[in-house]
């Protein structure tokens, strides 16, 4: 296999054949927790890329310098160290979305996604795979964040590009009685579970296993 | 031995290099954080003191209010920052008063009310009803205000909130009369009073023995939330103890009280049910 094949699986990998939520079922709390909103699911998604992508590099260039039996704590060091770095940025020049993704920018700390990509990739791999991964992951997370936000505002909230009341648009008018429930937590179990039978039967269908 | 130095000595180092990242990091983005907080709060202050010259910030039972002055140092009104706490967590806002007292306007800053239900408190349509309201007004549920059915405990928690804030700068900084006892008065005498619970009827019984709020008992309620069945023994208590219909209820179980409160009041408005014998004070 030529390098640049081996670089087009890295990157693919994570999107379809391993998305960790639709295919792996990882890393829900964030994925059930913030995903009200398109924005907000999208933010969250590319808040958690930007971790994994940071961390994956530096993990993966520490890997010899790291002792095996002291792996795990440093890799969460490493991680906690970009949660708290994305957290303070979001904060000071995302404040609204900083508000909305709230405890959720932290948690990506414990975000397996992230902890699983450095100790079974960046761990072990070279640090140019290592950053692809780490996009190719943190794009399949994104995309399936956005989907199920997409979803989940549509039928919840009615709106698009909300919560923002001069950035949504009113898809269905103003009399339009959106279904709660799908705004609600036990509404985004709900969606995911759909999406998960949609996505089984377009796997199933494309012969992707 | 060298090899526990050495995972040690590793570990010191990863921590140290993440600590002195994020030290840089947080002394450039603290600034920006608190200068937008500031300017964000500024700014809703001078959506309703447009003459906004200065402020200064006192601090009444953990409370904190600004009082805003124009030019000519003249008090233009009051804006508090209030937390009360809604049907599921905490709801903090801001209120700002005008120079007599009466509302200007609400800003929910905070809360966790349910999405499409208890969120109600945050649209103009409920918030509007307290513009104009003031000192010497009930802001009552039911009275010149109303809750939002369906989302009741939301919208009683920010009615009650807010006539506290009001009496509370009232009496504070506008020289409003502190009332001694805001308990009616009336004919010495036992009353009963009752008042819409969660699941029927809630009913007291109250004895005024020499102008005193002797006695109240709840004699009657159905109940079953578990935080008024636990708290409501003490908010009579509490209501004889201060002789004091404003008292403070942020113990999580602001119905409760709301309702205990509510039903004392209009015991108090009704004809005794027995006349006081104004002897020994001991009337069953």
């Amino acid at each position: 296999m030529s390098d640049k094949s081996v670089y087009v699986q890295d990157l693919t990998r994570g999107i379809v054949r391993e998305n960790p939520v639709f295919k792996l079922l990882l890393g829900l709390c964030p994925v059930l927790g913030v995903t009200a909103f398109f924005i907000n699911g999208v933010g969250m998604g590319i808040a958690a890329t930007a971790v994994l992508v940071a961390s994956n590099v530096v993990i993966s260039s520490l890997k010899k310098f790291i002792p095996p039996q002291v792996r795990i704590p440093c890799f969460i060091v490493v991680i906690a160290t970009f949660v708290t770095v994305i957290d303070m940025v979001l904060e000071a020049f995302q404040p609204a979305l900083h508000e909305a993704l709230g405890i959720f920018v932290p948690l990506i700390v414990v975000n397996c996604v992230i902890l699983g990509r450095a100790e079974a990739f960046a761990g072990k791999q070279p640090v140019i795979r290592s950053l692809i991964d780490g996009i190719g992951v943190g794009i399949g997370f994104t995309l399936a964040l956005g989907i199920l936000a997409f979803v989940r505002e549509v039928a919840g909230h009615g709106t698009l590009m909300g919560p923002d009341p001069e950035s949504a648009v009113y898809l269905f008018g103003p009399g339009f009685e959106p279904m709660g429930l799908f705004a609600q937590p036990p509404g985004a179990f709900i969606a995911l579970g759909l999406l998960l039978g949609i996505f089984n039967v377009i796997f199933k269908k494309l012969n992707i296993k | 031995m060298h090899n526990i130095i050495r995972l040690s000595s590793v570990l010191v180092l990863v921590a140290m290099l993440s600590a002195a990242l994020l030290t840089g990091l947080h002394n450039l983005t603290e600034p920006v954080i608190r200068e937008r907080e500031e300017r964000e709060y500024i700014e809703a202050l001078e959506k309703f003191f447009p003459d906004l010259d200065n402020f200064e910030s006192e601090t009444v039972d953990g409370e904190s209010f600004d009082l805003v002055y124009d030019q000519e140092g003249e008090l233009l009104g009051i804006m508090a920052t209030v937390s009360t706490q809604g049907y599921d967590g905490t709801i903090r806002y801001n209120l700002a008063v005008d120079d007599e007292g009466i509302i200007k306007g609400i800003i929910v800053t905070s809360h966790s009310e349910t999405p499409g239900i208890g969120d109600v408190i945050t649209t103009s349509d409920f918030q509007e009803q307290f513009i104009g309201k003031g000192y010497d007004d009930q802001i009552q549920d039911g009275e010149d205000v109303d809750a939002v059915s369906g989302a009741t405990e939301s919208t009683a928690a920010m009615i009650g909130s807010i006539r506290r804030t009001v009496v509370n700068i009232g009496e504070h900084f506008l020289g409003k009369e502190v009332a001694s006892s805001d308990i009616p008065s009336v004919e010495d005498g036992v009353y009963h009073g009752s008042a819409e619970g969660t699941r029927g009827t809630l009913t007291v019984e109250v004895e005024i023995s020499e102008g005193r709020l002797e006695r109240i008992e709840v004699i009657e309620q159905n109940e079953t939330d578990a935080y008024f069945v636990e708290s409501y023994p003490l908010i009579p208590e509490k209501i004889v103890e201060e002789q004091s219909l404003n008292v403070d209820t942020q113990t999580g179980a602001t119905l409760s009280a709301e309702r205990i409160i509510f039903a004392v009041e209009n015991a108090l408005k009704s004809t005794p049910v027995e006349e006081g014998s104004g002897g020994d004070g001991t009337v069953e």
